[in-house]
């Protein structure tokens, strides 16, 4: 029999190699498009569209400068740039969204994790239905709706708004996490002569608190995400990010280099805080049904 | 101090509705606007004449039995997530597996396999965009043609349109489907395998007769998910081809979207929407009854 390197058989050589065909090959498709991504973002209109694509070219920072700073265009000084507004609005709606959802989520969380009701499952499964919905189905009254109480583009309206993704995201996310304290603790509290409030604040939320900061951390990047409300609720003055990458997207002319920058600008965030988060995002994405 | 046990009794019942009223004051707030979209689609509320408002019954959804444009969207939307679901799930499955084997950097892959996770849709989709430029200066054509394949015009004409739009949607959400079977593959008791062993069964046949059952209910979870995701994908579409080309990428969203927003028939859309919540509220309602029968088999 004929030996392989490393004493393996022939057959346990060829799993071997294919595994590692397999891993590369998966590495390469997540990682490619950012890489292609940062590559344009870096390139002068003329490198973007050249045939055959560069990879080596003269690296340029003007379209990060012209989406935050402005570019001359002819003789006349350009506009400011919007997209430093953009991703401020990003930064307000999110909060903002996000901080209603908590005043409001933790002490409907906590009732849904601790005390027995009549309708307690059914108003959790309400909660939960809005993960599901189509966006369309609250979007098309919603926008009539805000035309007539002035809400449309406005901060107030788009986080109202948004509290369809990130209500029902906080309350069950809380709520998982609330139910993972034993009630033993609770109790023990109870016994000392602690009110519901003394429980809820001296008890429950100090042993919460990394379940908390993951429910911010994650309702934030969902908020981050959205692009069907802030599309047809929002105008300029309140675009997002999301809709924000898009308007690079025009009849006359793609921004190609522009757009690439301005994505991965808006993605930053994301990446950043997605370290924190790491071990929650797929009990986030589940609404916390996976642990 | 004393309290008077039956306040307190009563109050004990009362508290669970004080404390969620402000979040049922929120959700009120949400369900108004979904009442009223119910309301809309019963009539034909076109958003220029306002003056024409007439409560028409059903009639928006008769008008959708006849419409052509209704049955290509349903056509298109049922068969691209049904299409989209079983491959995800199928290839979710295999890099579950591949990233449960011993292998170099495994916990950095998984890390990595969480930036396509958190990216905003949109993003993805324009991501994708610059890379699926039709002529040869796309850098997917430019790899193809090492393959000796010709340049593709990716989201420019019907077929591949249909085709990208698969592709955008699967690099976003492929390590959703795979982090939570990877998850499902890592909570698996080992009784049953050392028993396999012991009888000496296959490696396929161990990842046939037990792993494949005992994964069921994390299967059917992520299948929810993406099923429900997928009847409704919004995002991806309109950033990468609007709808088009021709409408082959015209999902009941888009085209309850361009009722309203195009062409500002609203009760129209909200008709559209309406048939959309019913497929995936019904999706949902049996998936999620397979997935309590499937966790309660298998104990979970």
């Amino acid at each position: 029999m004929t030996t392989f390197p490393f004493g393996l058989t022939f057959c346990r050589w060829v799993r071997r190699l294919l595994l590692a065909a397999a891993v590369v090959a998966l590495v390469a498709w997540t990682v490619f498009p950012f890489f292609w991504i940062l590559l344009t973002s870096l390139k002068q209109p003329l490198d973007v569209i050249a045939t055959p694509p560069k990879v080596f070219f003269q690296p340029t920072l003007q379209n990060y400068q012209a989406i935050f700073i402005g570019q001359k265009r002819g003789l006349y000084a350009s506009a400011r740039p919007d997209f430093p507004n953009f991703f401020l609005n990003s930064i307000i709606i999110s909060c903002g969204a996000v901080g209603l959802s908590f005043l409001a989520g933790i002490p409907a969380s906590y009732a849904l994790a601790r005390y027995s009701f009549r309708f307690k499952e059914q108003l959790a499964f309400l909660f939960l239905s809005f993960r599901f919905a189509p966006f369309i189905t609250f979007l098309i009254p919603l926008y009539i709706l805000f035309q007539q109480l002035n809400l449309y583009n406005t901060y107030t309206g788009l986080i109202l708004a948004y509290q369809l993704i990130s209500l029902p995201f906080t309350v069950w996310m809380l709520r998982s996490f609330f139910m993972e304290i034993p009630p033993e603790v609770e109790d023990a509290a109870k016994i000392d002569g602690c009110s519901w409030w003394g429980v809820l604040t001296k008890v429950i939320l100090p042993l919460s608190v990394p379940g908390i900061a993951v429910t911010i951390i994650l309702g934030f990047m969902f908020c981050w995400n959205a692009f069907n409300y802030p599309l047809m609720l929002a105008g300029r003055q309140t675009f997002p990010v999301t809709v924000g990458a898009i308007q690079f997207i025009s009849y006359e002319q793609v921004l190609w280099g522009q757009m690439a920058a301005a994505s991965l600008v808006a993605v930053v965030p994301q990446l950043i805080l997605s370290l924190f988060v790491q071990k929650y995002i797929v009990r986030g994405l589940t609404m916390g049904a996976i642990r | 101090m004393l309290r008077h046990p039956a306040s307190a009794r009563q109050r004990e019942t009362l508290l669970p509705y004080l404390l969620l009223s402000p979040g049922l004051l929120l959700l009120l707030g949400m369900l108004y606007p979904f009442f009223l979209g119910v309301y809309y689609s019963l009539t034909n509320y076109y958003l220029q004449y306002p003056h024409l408002f007439r409560f028409i019954w059903l009639r928006n959804y008769l008008k959708l039995l006849e419409d052509p444009l209704f049955s290509h969207s349903l056509k298109f939307t049922l068969s691209y997530a049904f299409v989209a679901v079983v491959v995800q799930v199928g290839l979710g499955l295999a890099v579950a597996v591949l990233l449960n084997s011993r292998i170099i950097g495994r916990g950095v892959i998984r890390g990595m396999m969480l930036m396509p996770l958190m990216m905003p849709p949109v993003i993805t989709a324009l991501m994708w965009k610059i890379m699926m430029a039709s002529t040869k200066a796309g850098i997917l054509n430019y790899l193809l043609s090492f393959l000796g394949l010709g340049p593709v015009n990716w989201l420019g004409a019907m077929n591949s349109a249909i085709v990208s739009i698969f592709i955008i949607d699967t690099w976003g959400n492929l390590p959703f489907v795979s982090l939570i079977l990877l998850g499902g593959l890592q909570s698996l008791p080992t009784e049953p395998y050392e028993a396999a062993r012991v009888d000496g069964a296959s490696g396929w046949g161990v990842f046939r007769y037990i792993t494949l059952p005992l994964l069921k209910p994390f299967i059917i979870l992520a299948a929810t998910f993406r099923v429900m995701d997928s009847l409704r994908i919004f995002d991806v579409i309109y950033a990468a081809t609007v709808g088009g080309p021709a409408d082959a990428t015209m999902n009941l969203h888009m085209r309850a979207f361009f009722y309203a927003f195009q062409w500002y028939q609203m009760g129209m859309g909200m008709a559209y929407a309406m048939v959309l919540l019913i497929l995936v509220f019904l999706a949902s309602y049996i998936l999620m009854g397979y997935w309590k029968r499937a966790a309660e088999q298998t104990s979970l």
